[in-house]
């Protein structure tokens, strides 16, 4: 009998691939720091959230729906790790920070992150986690109108939203903009990515947002492995090309090898 | 690593190598359905997931009790009859679906002529959202918004069938943007986000990811270069 389930030998093969690409990276960004492209978006969070203590209003941030159990639960991690760096900013520049949740799993990890950032900064009385925190709702459009609702009532200066967006996505966009709010929006939802483009001041693109934790921790090892995702980048590339020159002149060779 | 930290990075490790292992591989014993053991601890930390979860809701149930009673005995103008309501919305719902069912035809009537009907008023509200944010888009301000606007348009005028029929070349146009265009970066996002999530994955597993743990202190860094 196969050890190997049939049609995925070569995804488990590209799997370990990347798996060594990037463990080998990590292990070379520690005698040097890859260089990162710049992301604009991340880079404006001080701006964000001095306009938010300039203007004495609160910052809002949200991970949109989907949970930890699901396919887009990288995604919501990738939002965590812009909360905790958001939040480090928030307790340094004295701003109210209010995180929308969806899913209640993340509530506990969420209430840690931003309870480090005020110890962290030597302010542990000022955290009260009820505030900053808020389960809305694990219903969509209940949670949508209740995000709606304290973009109306609480008029947030700054609006982040990092993680898998549906709908609601419009919704949120919209409501921050007429209430004047500055807003980074990053998804790597596909369907969703052109509605954040057309309405929110900056944006992260798909694996932008994965690149987020390593962007802002400025940790080498964690560069590392987005050097080393860029290496797998190159591997697909040279497979697409391959696949389109070799079923161009009719063979199926690539086909029947991603197939395997 | 602190044990804090170490713990939660073991859990992950396994219970990661253990799906993968399931996903990839068919390790003996092997029962009858050509299942390998490996599937049934799987179905097993999916169980505790949704366990876990079902905690998590009575945890956010309580934040939202919590917050709430707060307005309402603190009277905050402007938010605390909406949280009153809130409140006695919960207190309903759940009397009636626990005395009732949450199958019976009072929780259903209950359901479907009030959280249904304002969920589909919601998601109705979004074509007012969409043309209002793409009069925004829809302006000729650079190169860039230029061909957004021609693009845009196009596709417009294809999903238009009276325009279609005394101008085909449009049908042809918007195709083309929709199937050729658009699905090739379609897909290079994806790609691009497959491999992102591998990577924040290994990160996940080896501890690195600070959305998940919290931020790195200098001595779990491990000292690397440091930008």
């Amino acid at each position: 009998m196969a050890i190997l389930v049939t049609g995925r030998i070569f995804a488990l093969a590209m799997l370990i691939l990347i798996w060594i690409f990037i463990l080998w990276n990590m292990e070379e960004a520690k005698k040097q720091l890859p260089s990162f492209r710049k992301l604009t978006g991340l880079d404006a969070l001080p701006e964000m959230v001095g306009r938010a203590a300039e203007m004495n209003r609160p910052v809002h941030f949200t991970t949109g729906l989907g949970s930890l159990t699901t396919t887009v639960a990288p995604q919501l991690v990738a939002g965590l790790a812009v909360l905790a760096h958001v939040a480090e900013l928030c307790v340094n520049y004295g701003v109210k920070i209010i995180y929308s949740v969806y899913q209640p799993q993340v509530m506990p990890i969420a209430t840690e992150l931003i309870k480090e950032a005020y110890v962290t900064a030597g302010k542990p009385e000022e955290f009260h986690a009820e505030e900053s925190v808020r389960f809305l709702s694990d219903q969509q459009f209940a949670y949508a109108s209740a995000v709606q609702g304290i973009a109306e009532r609480e008029r947030p200066a700054a609006n982040i939203m990092i993680g898998p967006f549906y709908a609601e996505s419009m919704l949120f966009a919209e409501t921050f903009n007429r209430i004047g709010s500055i807003q980074l929006a990053g998804t790597a939802r596909g369907y969703q990515i052109p509605f954040f483009a057309i309405i929110c001041d900056y944006l992260l693109i798909g694996e932008e947002i994965y690149a987020a934790g390593a962007y802002l921790s400025k940790d080498a090892m964690q560069a590392g492995t987005i050097r080393g995702q860029d290496y797998g980048k190159a591997v697909a590339l040279i497979l697409i090309i391959l696949g389109v020159l070799m079923t161009a002149v009719g063979s199926s060779f690539i086909v029947d090898l991603l197939g395997m | 690593m602190t044990v804090r930290k170490t713990i939660p990075v073991v859990i992950v490790f396994v219970v990661a190598v253990v799906v993968m292992m399931d996903y990839f591989l068919v390790l003996p014993p092997v029962s009858e359905a050509g299942k390998s053991w490996t599937s049934g601890a799987v179905t097993n930390i999916q169980n505790w997931g949704i366990i876990l979860s079902a905690f998590a809701l009575g945890f956010g149930a309580v934040n939202l009790f919590y917050f709430h009673s707060r307005h309402i005995s603190r009277r905050t103008p402007g938010q605390w009859m909406y949280s009153l309501w809130l409140l006695i919305v919960i207190v309903i719902f759940t009397v009636i679906g626990v005395s009732m069912g949450a199958t019976s035809d009072g929780y259903s009537w209950l359901y479907n002529a009030s959280f249904f009907a304002l969920s589909a008023t919601v998601y109705s509200s979004l074509g007012f959202y969409m043309t209002s944010g793409l009069y925004r888009a829809l302006r000729f301000k650079n190169l860039e918004s230029g061909i957004f606007v021609v693009v845009g348009l196009v596709v417009l005028a294809r999903n238009a069938p009276a325009l279609t029929v005394y101008f085909p070349a449009l049908g042809v146009w918007g195709s083309f943007i929709s199937d050729v265009l658009t699905t090739s970066a379609q897909r290079g996002i994806m790609i691009g986000g497959a491999l992102g999530a591998i990577s924040l994955g290994i990160r996940t597993m080896t501890g690195r990811e600070t959305g998940f743990l919290g931020k790195l202190t200098e001595e779990e860094k491990g000292g690397g270069a440091v930008a």
